[in-house]
């Protein structure tokens, strides 16, 4: 056990303590998975991130770092406000990519290529590996199970790019911060919601959709504050439907008293999902 | 937005993972309430601690240093596990005690006594009303936590701020094997401790009570080492001959964790309640 560098990243906004928290140990050699699962177990955040030299292959193909991404209770391949979180942390504490303005993370799913818009950070979504519509069950039981009537869901698809999203889209950004979910009706679902805002509000602040995520957490429906993947999976149902531009941003973390904020910008085939962040807590942690 | 000092802390544990985490912030002058709630939301642990200096009152009644205790969901007027990490985190930051091996603390409950012995911090107890549970509310626990009734040796109301239904079971194994309907007892609204003592508990050497803590209610389904309810537990089972005046206790294991909380009875009747503390993390918040 030795002291590491350590920070505690704010992401998806530019204020403290309004977006998604993230923990970030700096330098992970050394450590073994399970070191790595029972620290991130014992932070109780959604995520805690592991920071390495990327691999001789990663090197090779360009890799800036390696990192190891934890849930509670699991290792994920690749998840994304741990991508942006984990590269502003890096950036901080003094790492420079071979190519400016671009970072190349090496994660489970292989590399991951971020790029720096100003005070930004802005991932490559992963493509989608389930599209298309629901079934009409599942739409009926997200109806019942959100409380709203099934005519209000107005659009609906699969969004899966590792989490297993169902989305639905809304008629109103008022009804979805409206929600109340039934754990008992939605349990063990992944729902990602969204809802286009007043053009009054977008006017105010520039966010074009409400976003909610609900998944399952170990007591119940769990609501996550601001969602990489699930906007990734958003745009790239949205965008291509017609639904939403080819470039937007979304207000997510409302209903929780947040306000993240996630910047999507289709360039030709790619889907770029951003947003700030902005490190809360440095320091050392013994591992 | 300065930065200031913070730890995060494991508490009833000697080995960074094994206990409860506890996150403070050492000079919390000029935090609003707000602040210090929203950080306490973000940071994500059962409770979020903010050192101060005594009051003047405080002063005169020989505090140390003033705590004030958040939850994520709100202000609470005394906690165990809380007080030990924050009287733990203060002595690690070179503060000295007016009386050498005896801190005053001064919180939104009162006045709580610590005392520092062989690396050990241990709080005065509380006091605690005691009351026979209702019945149909008793047979109902049972069967949220999958037990028969004849499995129950006793059972008692505890309320020393925190209010527990405490069971006492007959064996480690039952207490370690128990699944709770978490759900249930949320619709409960009851929070439920469960102990066992082993006939050799006297023997300090090794952990000789079982304790699980399952609080629901309050949001955390499992607790991983809970000071308030290792207190009253100890007063109710030394008071009726059911433990030892000096016992050890084992909690978390089921959690991955190995807390370690040392009980003892004094001479004038007082429960105190000990454990090891270690520093995990240290640096500063930006707040």
């Amino acid at each position: 056990m030795r002291q590491r560098p350590f920070q505690q990243v704010d992401v998806f906004t530019a204020t403290p303590y309004l977006g998604n928290p993230l923990a970030v140990v700096l330098d992970g050699e050394g450590l073994s998975t399970q070191a790595m699962q029972q620290f991130t177990n014992w932070t109780n955040l959604s995520e805690a991130t592991f920071v390495l030299p990327p691999t001789p292959e990663g090197r090779a193909a360009g890799a800036d770092y390696r990192v190891r991404i934890f849930c509670p209770g699991a290792e994920l391949p690749f998840a994304g406000h741990p991508t942006l979180g984990t590269c502003h942390a890096w950036l901080q504490a003094g790492g420079q990519p071979r190519t400016p303005g671009r970072v190349v993370q090496e994660c489970g799913v292989g590399l991951v290529t971020l790029r720096q818009d100003g005070e930004r950070l802005a991932f490559a979504a992963p493509p989608l590996l389930q599209s298309g519509p629901l079934d009409e069950v599942d739409v009926e039981r997200i109806a019942r199970g959100l409380g709203v009537a099934r005519s209000d869901i107005v659009h609906h698809a699969w969004c899966h790019n590792g989490p297993h999203w169902r989305a639905v889209l809304l008629r109103s950004a008022e009804q979805v911060l409206g929600l109340r979910p039934d754990p008992a009706t939605l349990g063990g679902l992944s729902i990602g919601v969204v809802g286009p805002r007043s053009a009054a509000r977008q006017a105010a602040d520039g966010c074009a959709f409400e976003v909610r995520a609900f998944f399952p957490g170990n007591h119940g429906l769990a609501e996550d504050p601001v969602t990489g993947s699930l906007n990734a999976a958003l745009a790239q149902w949205l965008i291509p439907a017609h639904l939403a531009p080819r470039s937007y941003v979304v207000s997510q973390g409302t209903a929780l008293g947040r306000a993240g904020r996630v910047h999507v910008d289709q360039e030709g085939a790619q889907t770029w999902i951003g947003g700030q962040a902005v490190t809360c807590m440095r320091g050392e942690v013994r591992l | 937005m300065p930065e200031r000092a913070f730890q995060q802390i494991d508490v009833f544990s000697q080995r960074p993972g094994d206990g409860n985490p506890l996150a403070v912030v050492l000079d919390a002058q000029g935090l609003s309430d707000a602040d210090m709630q929203r950080f306490a939301t973000w940071a994500n642990l059962s409770e979020t601690t903010y050192l101060l200096p005594p009051t003047e009152a405080g002063l005169a009644a020989g505090a140390d240093y003033r705590v004030r205790i958040f939850s994520p969901r709100g202000e609470l007027s005394f906690a165990g596990h809380p007080t030990l990490g924050s009287c733990h985190a203060w002595l690690q930051a070179g503060h000295q005690p007016r009386v050498a091996g005896a801190i005053v603390q001064e919180c939104a409950g009162g006045f709580v006594r610590i005392e520092q012995s062989d690396g050990l911090l241990a709080f005065a107890a509380p006091p605690m009303q005691r009351s026979a549970p209702n019945p149909a509310l008793l047979a109902l626990v049972t069967g949220a936590l999958g037990l028969r009734p004849q499995q129950v040796l006793a059972a008692q109301v505890l309320d020393n701020g925190p209010r527990w239904l405490a069971l006492l079971l007959p064996s480690a194994e039952l207490v370690l094997g128990l699944q709770p309907d978490h759900a249930r007892l949320k619709d409960l609204g009851q929070d439920v401790g469960v102990v066992h003592v082993a006939p050799s508990a006297s023997d300090t050497s090794r952990p000789g009570v079982t304790v699980r803590a399952f609080a629901a209610p309050m949001g955390n389904p499992e607790d991983p080492v809970t000071g308030s309810l290792n207190g009253s537990l100890a007063q109710w089972l030394i008071a009726e001959g059911l433990a030892p005046q000096r016992y050890l206790v084992a909690q978390g294991e089921r959690l991955g964790r190995a807390g370690r909380v040392h009980i003892r009875q004094d001479e004038q009747g007082q429960v105190w309640v000990g454990g090891q503390s270690v520093t995990c993390i240290q640096g500063t918040a930006l707040l």
